[in-house]
């Protein structure tokens, strides 16, 4: 019962302040346009651009998700002993592939 | 609350935005060089759109555009170059009566998208995946090799300025980008003649100091100061906007000992593209306004 209100509660909290949060919708179609100093777009805003630290943030990601998962892993690896230590490997071997695939496009390369 | 709408917001410094017109540049970074003012960088930080000087004819749909884009309530203060304690005097008042009553002026342009929304599916969708249909008649970006790694990227084509902050005014390029780099520039119109008092070292430092986001620095430079060396020549990377051997380092250099920086002639759309957009900007910025007229006029008369 006490679950159900708190839910509710937090609900009804959120919707709250969506609607207090949520923009008027007086924009007008200038104000709707992107500011280019007074010039106007050719082309729609939506497009495709390379996002160039892409390797990097994938060199991150591989190493704080090892991180993240060593530390509850390290309180159990003595009582649970060779298996939490197979499938730990078993995790790393996966990860290590997208770092692997990193060293190929050149993460390491400093530039 | 209207404690606080009296006094705290009344003594913060005025957001205007400027749009400045040929033969007002000079004195119009001077103006903001004073505590009370602040010039905004877009027309949604601003309440009060200043415009100095005559705008030309041809500038005028972008001014209307610049205005509609001021949030309302909002109101228009026009600067025949009366003198700037009388120009701040009348924005105080206009911001005073803005506050009070809030009602501002009209849109001037028609509160309509410039095209119909069109489309190919029965919900006006659109045509096939990303590159289909023309949403309120502007096409979506189409690929094209990218200029560095030869990557097929969308490429974004739009027209940029007479009165982007960022820009000498007057300046409108059609510039086409993929991200941020600048692979296609061409000018549409050259900047507004400026009389040489818009040369002065101290400005064109100002302005460089300004987009590095040193405003108090470009203020107190203004006011006569000059900014230590080695953290202005550190803010600018070597080899920036290279013109007969000199680079931007070396104009801010003579500058920042007030003296002007004097440049041969150069072709602009060479200089910027390639350049990713912020190195760009600052490329502009440290050309000094008599020599971007110049060389913006240069391909008109040939």
């Amino acid at each position: 019962m006490v679950t159900f209100a708190v839910i509710l509660g937090w609900t009804a909290l959120a919707v709250l302040f969506a609607i207090a949060l949520s923009p008027s919708a007086t924009a007008s179609a200038p104000q709707a346009m992107p500011f280019l100093g007074g010039g106007s777009a050719e082309t729609h805003a939506w497009q495709r651009f390379h996002f160039r630290p892409y390797t990097m943030s994938l060199l991150f990601i591989a190493f704080e998700m090892e991180m993240m998962f060593m530390y509850p892993w390290a309180v159990v690896f003595v009582s649970e002993g060779i298996k939490a230590l197979a499938e730990m490997g078993m995790f790393l071997a996966i990860l290590s592939v997208g770092i692997l695939y990193g060293w190929r496009e050149g993460i390491f390369r400093w530039q | 609350m209207a404690v606080i709408g009296d006094t705290l917001a009344a003594r913060a410094p005025a957001a205007v935005f400027a749009a400045i017109g040929p033969g007002r540049q000079a004195g119009t970074e001077r103006l903001f060089a004073r505590r009370d003012m602040r010039r905004a960088s877009t027309p949604r930080d601003a309440s009060i759109l200043l415009v100095a000087g005559d705008i030309p004819s041809e500038a005028s749909e972008a001014l209307a555009r610049v205005h509609d884009q001021i949030p309302p309530p909002r109101a228009t203060v026009q600067w025949q170059g009366e003198d700037p304690d009388r120009i701040v005097a009348r924005v105080m008042e206009t911001l005073k009566d803005l506050r009070v009553s809030a009602t501002g002026e009209e849109n001037r342009l028609p509160d309509a998208p410039p095209n119909e929304w069109k489309g190919i599916g029965p919900h006006g969708q659109g045509g096939k995946g990303m590159m289909g249909g023309t949403p309120y008649g502007r096409p979506m970006a189409m690929t094209g090799p990218d200029i560095r790694d030869g990557l097929q990227l969308d490429r974004y084509s739009a027209r940029i300025g007479p009165f982007a902050p960022m820009l000498p005014p007057g300046l409108t390029l059609e510039v086409t980008l993929q991200g941020d780099v600048i692979c296609d520039v061409s000018i549409d119109s050259p900047p507004f003649a400026q009389p040489a008092d818009a040369d002065a070292p101290d400005l064109c430092l100002a302005r460089v100091l300004r987009l590095l986001g040193l405003d108090r620095a470009a203020d107190r430079v203004l006011g006569g100061k000059r900014p230590g060396a080695l953290w202005v020549q550190g803010a600018i990377s070597r080899g920036l906007g290279r013109i007969d051997g000199t680079d931007m380092r070396d104009r801010v250099a003579a500058w920042r000992k007030g003296e002007a920086a004097p440049l041969g002639p150069f072709d602009l759309p060479r200089l910027l593209i390639g350049a990713e957009w912020s190195e760009a900007m600052l490329i502009l910025a440290s050309l000094p306004p008599s020599a971007l007229i110049r060389a913006a006029r240069a391909p008109e008369a040939a």
